[in-house]
């Protein structure tokens, strides 16, 4: 073991170089294959080559979305991603509005368990799209899509805070207990940052499922457009380079909100002194 | 001399100059007053009914029996037929994979002579559509009707409704071919389809394209086509697809009806064509889903919208041709009932829904609303 801090950065770097290394030729290796499929698809005139464009192709598609307004909708990448966007951050809140509370509740109380679980236990396998054109319906074009979204969130969110609850570990309630802590002392000492690792595990989970969820509910109807809905409409045309593009954007968003998350997630364990 | 030139040029300047001053001037008082955008949302057509009656939208154009459906259901009065917006504008085509023409069934035959025989059936389906819609009181007509049931799942008032705007045909004429000269260029100019795409597919300019994306050699070969005592191809159908409950390509579902030619085959039995359903559903729910599936390999000969059929075939380069028309016309814009909506003036502001960007439909709608002097917006 050595001590000397420059010696510990220059192998964490040399360690790090690989790993960069690696994602890039893994990445390279993806985008050649990729270029040799469709080069294979395209010369041998498949019939449904175009289904399978050339990576180059799609990267001009990506950066012509966001440089020119669609002339049928009259608007650019950015404008989609607001949207969705948009829809995604009220569909969180609603989740954990609803979610953190009932779990607290349901992994706090036996006999909240017992009311709440059968209809969780019901709901939660049923996949949120299905509930699409009732939401649709029901809703309205402005707060289906975003209850799709919320509902996504909604399960792994309250499923993890549950477990957060139940996993606390007894030896630091009695400890709490001994201490003198009152019964919201324990709740706000011990059960709330214990269970908050839990919760951010939920909302990353949760999250992906999100984004999953909104391209589904807005290729179905919606105000304002959105990556999915930009994602449909351009493959019912049949303009694929532009729907793979869609389909980056949302891959990128999706890296981007966990990747939020996941740094919400560090200072706040740092903050409430788990870590 | 030369100063009369200069009071002429200084006389000319202040005439333009003032004229230019008043033809603004003027302009700008003529200016209506605000026109306001006329705004769409997309949906699939059997929400439409739905989100009409609670008020999500403000109206719809759909194909037929959905408009007569919402209006025989005091939901919605239609505001405008789509061949007011556009006279015998094409609609539904009869499209063939041409990897399917290019096949060898062995025994003589091919993918293109079991064209020829499916085509030669759906003439005659069509004609006998035809036909038994010019007399009413016929029991053809009767029969007509009750197909109509069976293949939309609507009821007889909603189908008789929809039959009285249908126009079945067959011949790809001069006015279907400007048709789908005119369609293709504003998929173009709407940005649908990008000019290069005609180049990859190796086409000239949109004429060429029109020109080899039509094929009339199966109408043309019509009357050489004889009835067959057996079916020709028992182990090989021909995969058709058709968009469920459309009621324009209802001529498939006539065809392949037994009691239609009186006999105990159906019109395509007759010419010695056995068909399946390539849809394992009843039917695909959009054109752009049925093109999919041409170019997934899993339907050789289908009725769709020409919008889809030209869209997918120049951007995706999907192996398809159009062997015959369907119908032309039969779309409507249906809005609410008693909400005054009385023009396409009247549709500033409101919320119209349309299938999808990829639609005859959607087409309509722009072109009704863009010569009005209004802009078509996404609702957001």
């Amino acid at each position: 073991m050595t001590n000397d801090p420059l010696k510990a950065l220059n192998k964490k770097l040399k360690d790090n170089w690989t790993q960069y290394l690696l994602a890039v030729i893994s990445i390279a290796v993806f985008i050649a294959a990729w270029h040799l499929y469709a080069a294979y698809l395209h010369e041998n005139d498949s019939g449904y080559q175009g289904y399978i464009p050339y990576p180059l192709d799609v990267a001009e598609a990506l950066v012509d979305s966001f440089r020119y307004e669609d002339p049928n909708l009259g608007l650019t990448m950015f404008d989609h991603i607001a949207a969705s966007l948009e829809r995604i951050l009220l569909g969180f809140v609603i989740a954990i509005v609803i979610a953190v509370p009932l779990g607290l509740l349901m992994g706090t109380f036996r006999k909240a368990d017992a009311v709440g679980r059968p209809i969780v236990e019901l709901i939660r396998p049923i996949p949120p799209l299905a509930w699409i054109p009732i939401f649709i319906v029901v809703l309205g074009m402005l707060w289906g899509p975003v209850a799709i979204v919320a509902l996504g969130i909604f399960f792994p969110v309250l499923l993890n805070v549950m477990f957060g609850v139940r996993s606390v570990e007894p030896t630091l309630m009695d400890a709490a207990k001994t201490l003198g802590a009152n019964r919201s002392q324990m709740f706000l000492k011990v059960v709330l940052p214990f269970t908050t690792p839990y919760l951010m595990t939920g909302v990353k989970v949760g999250l992906g499922i999100g984004w999953m969820c909104i391209v589904a509910a807005e290729m179905v109807g919606n105000y304002g457009g959105g990556v999915g809905y930009f994602i449909k409409d351009t493959a019912d045309v049949g303009a694929f380079e532009y729907m793979y593009a869609g389909m980056i954007v949302i891959g990128l968003l999706g890296i981007l909100t966990t990747g939020v998350a996941g740094l919400i997630e560090g200072r706040l364990s740092r903050w409430m002194g788990m870590k | 001399m030369e100063r009369n030139v200069l009071y002429a040029i200084v006389v000319a300047a202040i005439v333009i100059v003032s004229s230019a001053a008043a033809v603004y001037v003027l302009t700008g008082d003529d200016e209506p007053k605000e026109k306001y955008p006329v705004y769409f949302v997309t949906m699939g057509v059997s929400s439409m009914k739905g989100a009409l009656a609670s008020g999500e939208i403000d109206g719809f154009i759909a194909w037929e029996p959905f408009g007569s459906e919402a209006i025989l259901e005091d939901l919605g009065e239609p505001l405008i037929w789509s061949g007011e917006i556009m006279p015998n504008h094409p609609c539904c085509v009869v499209v063939a994979s041409t990897d399917y023409l290019e096949l060898d069934l062995g025994g003589g035959l091919t993918g293109a002579s079991m064209t020829s025989r499916f085509v030669k059936a759906h003439i005659e389906a069509t004609s006998w559509m035809v036909d038994a819609l010019d007399d009413k009181d016929s029991a053809n007509y009767t029969l007509l009707v009750e197909l109509g049931v069976q293949f939309t799942g609507k009821s007889e008032a909603i189908v008789e409704s929809a039959l009285d705007h249908m126009k079945y045909g067959y011949e790809m004429d001069q006015t279907f071919m400007e048709g789908i000269t005119n369609f293709t260029e504003m998929f173009i100019v709407g940005g649908a389809i990008s000019e290069d795409k005609l180049a990859i597919g190796g086409y000239e300019d949109v004429d060429d394209f029109v020109d080899q994306y039509t094929n009339e050699t199966f109408l043309d070969a019509e009357s050489a086509v004889q009835p067959s005592d057996v079916i020709l191809n028992p182990d090989d159908p021909v995969r058709i697809g058709f968009l469920k409950s459309d009621i324009h390509e209802l001529a498939q579902w006539v065809a392949q009806n037994t009691t239609v030619g009186g006999g105990a085959k159906s019109l395509f039995e007759t010419y010695g064509v056995n068909v399946v359903n390539a849809s394992a559903v009843g039917g695909y729910a959009s054109g752009p889903e049925e093109m999919d599936k041409f170019a997934a390999g899993e339907v050789d000969i289908g009725y769709l919208g020409c919008a889809p059929a030209i869209q997918k075939h120049l951007n995706a380069q999907v192996h398809t041709v159009i062997v015959a028309q369907a119908n032309s016309e039969g779309s409507a814009i249906v809005v609410e009932a008693d909400a005054g909506i009385e023009s396409i003036d009247d549709l500033q502001n409101k919320t119209i829904a349309v299938p999808s960007t990829g639609t005859i439909q959607f087409v309509l709608l722009k072109r009704a609303v863009n010569d009005e002097g209004l802009e078509l917006k996404l609702k957001t």
